[in-house]
């Protein structure tokens, strides 16, 4: 653009059509009635203004010398300002520093060495933030929380407390109705919130002022867009609403009270109306037009009562269609696929997978879930049929008989058939792991099954005595001795009271009425009371076994199935009773079990899945056996016994799982080697092992036995320290020789079949040993049958090792996919900005971002400080400046006064002088 | 002289039965504790005259008739003990003791008096040892009584260690049974003072290697204790400062020097060595060998016939022998023919039940460390000690598995154990029709020869289904990638079945464990004849009485 300023000035003036040519008084009139109708075209005009003279003044933007970046050279999206170069705006910038500054530091400097005044505390008033509006609303909230004993911000419900409200001399300030117009521009209607709208008066009498002031300016204020709502309000709104609605809901529970209060009182005629007229009803329904009184009841009284009538139809619940009954096929199968179910959770748990959301892993850290166990998983001989022995799925014998899942068992133990086959939903919920979200349910069936299993409980004991029906009364005995009731034994102490006089094969029978007599649905407390009776009861089954009797096996084994019934409702009290049982017997006596711990550790066998990966209870407890079995070395017979007790149990807690218990073999073998008559050769190797060779107690081997019957081996066997006869020793060892055998011939079934990977190696020395058992010297101090035993045990591993020996492989442990090497090449950055930092080290990359700030914040501070010096030293200079000036002024009008009083002295004189000159003249 | 010595000997009595007589006995208590009192004064007495001239030298004679006492009166006779020690000690101080040859022959028969009183006292002192109370009190005094004597009774200034008396104290501590007393010697004297330690391994290898007299056996034993029990060998001649009596001027002294101190506790060892030790005497030098005991050997080869016998000798003191053979080749460059072959050897049946299992495995791995040892050689490690594992105890189990894996990953070589894939048809088709042998020599003696190489691990394998579940997991890592550096040893070391149970107990049941669903119909008893029911394993092999 060429020419001078001021034709620039000019033309751009033009351009957007702020000046143009001169108009006419018509025009003019005309333009000003648009503008009143059109706003924008003000607001467009003094934009056009502030352009133009952004325009004109270039010392108002700093800009690149260079002028605006390239483009490649920074990633940052180019705003209007930054395209065109402009870094800042140090005039605006200065001006508004030096405004800020005019209103703290000045007010400040001014302020100094100077004491006393008044300070004005008023809330924000020093607060150049806040808005006027806001400060009125504060201050208000303020002083009603200063009014307020509570002083709770959050206080909602007195706030319509009178005397709250901005008042002038006592008197609160109303507004006119007319006032309340304006109001709803601004905020909802259905928001009566005093606080909100003492605010708004504020506002309001602030913007009445303003109308006031402006009354004749332009109209378009009114019209602004609709303010933004602040948070607070939009809060307070809620709040009111909240409100409104919670006092409906009151409104219509009175109502509701008050019709229920009439209804009650209106009842009894009500009543007598409904069991005089059965049959009259539908008449009255006819003959309401003719006959307004019916039955000395007037009509609306009977609409109203017919009204409720058939409210309480609908209302009422209707029949629901009952479970088909099953038929008898129908419920095998779906207990064959519970069962299958339960046999799948079984098996993920074997592996040590999770289920579901199963505890077993998170107990055990290291034992994370792994796959691929080398073994296939072992079929549940017991509970589902042969077929998937093979991996086969189901074949034909889909559905087992009722028979084999065990319905219909003439067992006297009657819990068992509820348990099993009715209250199957017990078992299954309980088996399943998300206890958590089914517990509602869960609670459901549980009682359902409780009901079913006392209800058995009950009928099986009514059926024999009627005085069962109420229990709590009763005292007497039965023809055993028995009483009917008993309290609940929680420790074992009450129990040995308890149980005293009772003969111990009668117990079960005691137990099965303290359970029945303590169900938990009689008494709330009874759920506590039988899971410390559980406890009490493991306790008891060791006491028991510690004091054995051979005719006790089958109470203790009724005992036991007590415990695990009961251990299905109380599963947590029964673990630990068996955890402190086990961790007991290690403390005390680790290398000395006696029966009463045998008797345990069966239990446990059988009261948990011992297949499983980890077990709370069966892992201490195979510790404990295995623990035995591998340090115990056995000084009498006893300890023989005991350690073949405990081997069969490692065998038969591994039945399901097949897992390797290198201690069973080495006590196996051990004994078999001490028991020999003849010492095997000191080489170890000889006997194809590596396990270690225990020189047996003098005494202990078998001499001359040749005549011996082989017997099983009992408990009394196990009892240490008993003094036998050479008969009986004789007998002992060779029952204790054929046991061992039989545990190897188990052993090497249930691991045979390439189920452990190194058969061969594990039984080989088995092998040799049983070989060496039937030599010529070992096997003529055996008795024949015996010797013929171990021989085809012999045969049957040697055809196990051949067996393993050909289906043995190379081992290929690791067909893993190939780690990837780590690479070092740079990662390429897609949208790379240079000002950016790429630190790969967070917590570095946070330090650095921290010191840049710091140094900038440092740098803005020093310079603020500097400009601050520089302010105050203006500030100084231009008071000095004012003071000095008024000084001079002040001085030179001194001076003049003095001046115009001498002259005019001097004038007088020269006057004077003058007319005495004359006079003398 | 001697009449004096009987005329003073006899007051005190007279002075008892005059306190006894006048004394009524209703007031017996308290005439006893005057008596005592009467006793404690006259010894009072006694000491101060002795002290303060010398006309009353005879009542030493009397103190230690006293103190003699000790069975009758205890208390009078610790006094008596005390003040003689304080009387000597200022006899000593004050040089009455010395032989000069300018005295006067009844000074000198003075002197000669005197210390045959001293001998007396001191064999006083060495006979209370064996008491409990004045026993340590006994100590105490007799090693005042020594430092005295070593720094006063020196002839010429040189002062000299009295050897003698400590000889004549080691012994008597030999041959007490308070074995309080012995830990007190060693404590106070032994541990703190560097010449008496000096003397006290020089009078032990006196007493040991008297020919003449056989020392009693549990003189024996004692002497061993004391050894086993001096430790702190110093590092430098300058660490030699700690003397009880003045050291001796001349630098050049044998206690200045540390070889010589060394020298002198290998001498003890040796004669104690030479008397033959029984087999637990061995475990216990051996298990503190390359600790305490070679490092005091100037010569540590004079170990070496000691130590190879033992590593020889099989079993425990084998393993033990191990760590001190290891002493000697490392510091003594001894070369031990067929080492790896005598350490093969050791892995036997029982090594892994062994008390010593983790000691063993500690040094089994410092010494197949190197990667530069043969993988043939370690591969019939790891195989024999997989073979040993299946056998073994969770907690030996759990420590070699750890290991093995950080072996593979130092010879790859050996990895061909856990990943074998026949390559050629042939190989297959033999496999599929034959099976596998493995070609593993389990009694090859020479871990070279063994082919464990050319082996599988497939006892591992087997325990990866262990019924611990830890011991599996910790099974599966070698057939896990290889993906860790190595496994730290000693966190898999030292577990036992007692520390494995408390690991499970210590945790507590927090969640319902799963029960078993099905209650089993026979625990105890035996199918119904007829029925389809197995009997269960259990039943089965043992007799619960009924049908």
């Amino acid at each position: 653009m060429a020419g001078s300023q001021l034709k620039r000035l000019k033309s751009s003036l033009r351009e957007q059509g702020i000046i143009g040519p001169q108009q006419s008084k018509k025009q003019k009139r005309k333009n000003a009635e648009d503008q009143k109708a059109k706003p924008e075209k003000r607001i467009q005009r003094s934009e056009a203004l502030e352009t133009i003279r952004e325009q004109f003044n270039p010392f108002q933007f700093k800009t690149n010398a260079r002028g605006p970046k390239f483009e490649v050279t920074t990633n940052r999206p180019a705003n209007d300002r930054a395209a065109r170069g402009i870094n800042g705006r140090p005039g605006l910038s200065k001006a508004v520093g030096e405004q800020r500054r005019r209103e703290t530091l000045l007010v400040e400097m001014q302020r100094r060495n100077k004491v006393g005044g008044i300070v004005d505390r008023r809330f924000g008033e020093n607060d150049p933030t806040m808005s006027l509006e806001e400060k009125m609303v504060e201050r208000f909230a303020n002083e009603k929380l200063r009014g307020h004993k509570k002083s709770n911000i959050f206080d909602l419900e007195d706030d319509d407390e009178p005397g709250v409200g901005l008042t002038h001399m006592g008197k609160s300030l109303e507004f006119d109705e007319d006032e309340e117009k304006p109001r709803d521009d601004f905020e909802g209607e259905e928001v009566p919130s005093d606080g909100e709208s003492d605010g708004s008066h504020a506002e309001r009498r602030m913007l009445k002022r303003l109308r006031l002031s402006e009354a004749d300016g332009e109209t378009g204020e009114e019209d602004q867009p609709e303010r933004k709502k602040t948070k607070k309000e939009i809060y307070e709104e809620i709040i009111a609403k909240s409100k409104h609605h919670k006092y409906e809901r009151q409104a219509a529970k009175e109502e509701d009270d008050d019709l229920r209060a009439e209804l009650d009182k209106a009842l009894p005629e009500l009543q007598a109306l409904l069991f005089q007229r059965q049959k009259p009803q539908p008449k009255a329904n006819e003959g309401q037009a003719p006959v307004l009184k019916v039955a000395g009841m007037d009509k609306t009284a009977l609409d109203k009562d017919y009204d409720i009538r058939v409210k309480q139809l609908a209302a009422d619940k209707r029949a629901q269609p009952a479970e088909r009954t099953k038929t008898d096929e129908e419920k095998a199968e779906e207990e064959a696929q519970r069962l299958k179910e339960l046999e799948e959770k079984r098996l993920r748990r074997m592996r040590g997978e999770v289920v579901d959301d199963s505890d077993d892993e998170d107990e055990d850290g290291d034992a994370k879930a792994k796959k691929g166990r080398a073994q296939s998983p072992g079929p549940d001989v017991d509970m589902i049929d042969e077929d998937d022995e093979y991996g086969l799925g189901k074949g034909i014998r889909m559905r087992p008989t009722a028979t084999e899942l065990g319905f219909d068992d003439e067992d006297d133990f009657e819990i068992d058939d509820d348990l099993v086959a009715s209250g199957s939903d017990l078992d299954l919920d309980e088996d399943d792991e998300d206890e958590e979200s089914e517990a509602e349910s869960e609670e459901d069936d549980d009682d359902d099954d409780d009901d079913e299993f006392t209800k058995g409980l009950l009928t099986e004991a009514e059926r024999k005595e009627a005085i069962f029906q109420a229990p709590s009364k009763t005292e007497g005995n039965d023809a055993d001795g028995i009483p009917y009731t008993f309290p609940c034994p929680e420790t074992h102490a009450d129990m040995l009271v308890v149980f005293n006089g009772i003969e111990v094969t009668k117990l079960p029978v005691a137990v099965q009425r303290i359970r029945a007599l303590h169900h938990p649905k009689l008494d709330s407390g009874n759920k506590e009371r039988l899971g410390k009776f559980s406890q009490a009861l493991v306790h008891h089954i060791a006491y028991l076994g510690e004091r054995f009797e051979p005719h006790w096996f089958p109470t203790l084994e009724s005992l036991i199935r007590h415990v695990h019934s009961l251990a299905k409702t109380f599963p947590i009290e029964v673990a630990k009773a068996y955890r402190t049982h086990v961790e007991e017997m290690e403390k005390d006596r680790p290398l000395a079990l006696n029966v009463g711990d045998l008797v345990i550790l069966t239990a446990v066998g059988t009261t948990f899945p011992t297949s499983d990966h980890f077990h709370q209870v069966v892992t201490p407890a195979m510790l404990s056996v295995s623990r035995f079995l591998g340090q115990k070395i056995p000084q009498d017979l006893g300890d023989f016994a005991t350690g073949t007790y405990l081997s069969i149990l490692a065998l038969q807690y591994q039945q399901l799982s097949k897992r390797y218990v290198p201690e069973l073999m080495n006590f196996c073998l051990n004994t078999l080697c001490a028991l020999a008559h003849e010492k095997p050769a000191a080489n170890a190797t000889n006997l194809g092992g590596f396990f270690p060779v225990h020189e047996p107690p003098a005494g202990i081997r078998i001499d001359g036995a040749g005549k011996t019957a082989v017997r099983k081996l009992n408990c009394t066997d196990c009892q240490p320290g008993r003094d036998l006869s050479f008969r009986e020793a004789n007998g002992l060892k060779v029952a204790i020789i054929s046991t061992t055998t039989a545990i190897l011939k188990a052993a090497a079934e249930l691991w045979g079949g390439s189920k452990v990977a190194a058969f061969y190696e594990t039984f080989l020395p088995a092998q040799k040993v049983l070989e060496f058992m039937t030599s010529k010297t070992n096997s003529q101090h055996l008795p024949s049958e015996l010797v013929t035993a171990v021989r085809e045990a012999e045969v049957g591993v040697a055809r196990l090792l051949k067996l393993a020996e050909v289906s043995r492989r190379p081992l290929e442990l690791h067909h893993h996919k190939p780690l990837a090497i780590k690479t070092f090449v740079p990662k390429f950055e897609d949208s790379f900005d240079p000002d950016k930092h790429y630190d790969p080290d967070r917590d570095r990359a946070e330090l650095a971002k921290l010191k840049a700030e710091h140094k900038r914040e440092r740098k803005g501070a020093l310079r603020e400080l500097r400009k601050d010096a520089q302010f105050m030293a203006r500030e100084k200079l231009r008071v000095k400046k004012v003071k000095d000036e008024a000084y001079e002024k002040k001085y030179k009008r001194l001076v003049a006064e003095i001046q115009g009083e001498e002259g005019r002295e001097a004038n007088a004189y020269a006057r004077e002088k003058a007319l005495r000159q004359k006079k003398r003249r | 002289m001697p009449a004096a010595v009987g005329g003073a000997a006899a007051k005190p009595i007279d002075k008892r039965k005059r306190g006894e007589k006048g004394e009524k006995s209703k007031k017996r208590r308290k005439s006893e504790t005057e008596q005592e009192v009467d006793q404690q004064s006259q010894i009072t007495t006694l000491e101060t005259e002795i002290l303060e001239s010398r006309k009353h030298y005879n009542n030493i004679a009397r103190l230690i008739e006293l103190a003699q006492s000790y069975d009758e009166d205890a208390e009078t006779a610790q006094s008596a003990v005390e003040s003689l020690c304080r009387v000597f000690l200022h006899l000593l101080a004050s040089g009455n003791l010395v032989k000069r040859r300018d005295l006067s022959e009844k000074d000198a028969t003075v002197v000669a008096w005197l210390r045959e009183r001293l001998a007396e006292y001191k064999d006083l002192l060495l006979s209370l040892f064996p008491r409990k109370q004045a026993g340590l009190k006994a100590l105490v005094l007799a090693m005042a009584i020594l430092k005295a004597e070593g720094q006063h009774l020196g002839a010429h200034e040189e002062s000299a260690f009295p050897k003698l008396f400590l000889t004549d104290i080691v012994r008597a501590l030999m041959d007490s049974k308070a074995e309080r007393l012995r830990n007190e010697f060693l404590e106070k004297f032994v541990d703190e003072y560097h010449d008496i330690r000096f003397y006290t391994f020089q009078s032990i290898r006196d007493l040991l290697s008297e020919p003449a007299k056989a020392l009693s056996e549990s003189a024996v034993d004692n002497a061993f204790d004391m050894l086993i029990a001096i430790e702190d060998m110093p590092d430098s001649s300058d660490d030699l400062v700690e003397f009880y009596i003045d050291p001796p001027k001349s630098k050049k002294h044998q206690l200045f020097s540390i070889s010589q101190h060394k020298k002198q506790a290998q001498e003890a060892w040796l004669a104690l060595f030479r008397l033959g030790l029984n087999r637990e005497q061995r475990k216990k030098v051996l298990e503190i060998m390359a600790d305490s005991i070679a490092p005091w050997f100037t010569k540590p080869e004079l170990l070496m016939d000691f130590l190879t016998d033992c590593y020889n000798a099989g079993g425990s003191i084998s393993l033990l022998a191990l760590s001190g053979v290891f002493y000697l080749i490392q510091e003594r460059n001894l070369d031990y023919p067929a080492f790896f072959t005598k350490l093969y050897s050791l892995l036997d049946a029982d090594i892994l039940h062994s008390k010593y299992r983790s000691r063993f495995l500690r040094l089994l791995d410092t010494f197949l460390a190197s990667s530069h040892l043969p993988a043939v050689l370690v591969a019939s490690f790891i195989k024999r000690l997989a073979r040993l594992a299946l056998n073994a105890p969770p907690g030996a189990i759990v420590a070699i598995i750890p290991w093995f894996y950080n072996l593979f990953k130092k010879h790859p070589l050996c990895t061909f154990m856990m990943h074998r894939v026949p390559r050629t048809k042939d190989e297959k088709d033999r496999l599929e029709s034959e099976g596998l042998a493995d070609p593993f020599l389990p009694d090859e003696e020479d871990p070279m020869e063994t082919h464990a190489i050319d082996s599988c691990l497939w006892e591992i394998v087997q325990l990866q289904s262990h019924y611990h579940p830890n011991v599996a997991t910790i099974a599966k890592i070698i057939s896990e990638q290889f993906t860790k550096q190595s496994y730290n040893q000693e966190d898999f070391l030292d577990h036992s079945y007692g520390s494995l149970l408390e690991a499970e107990m210590s945790k507590d049941v927090k969640k319902a464990p799963v029960v078993e669903y099905m209650i089993p119909k026979r625990i105890f008893s035996k199918a119904e004849t007829g029925s389809d029911e197995k009997d269960n394993l259990l039943v089965s092999l043992w007799d619960f009485g009924g049908s």
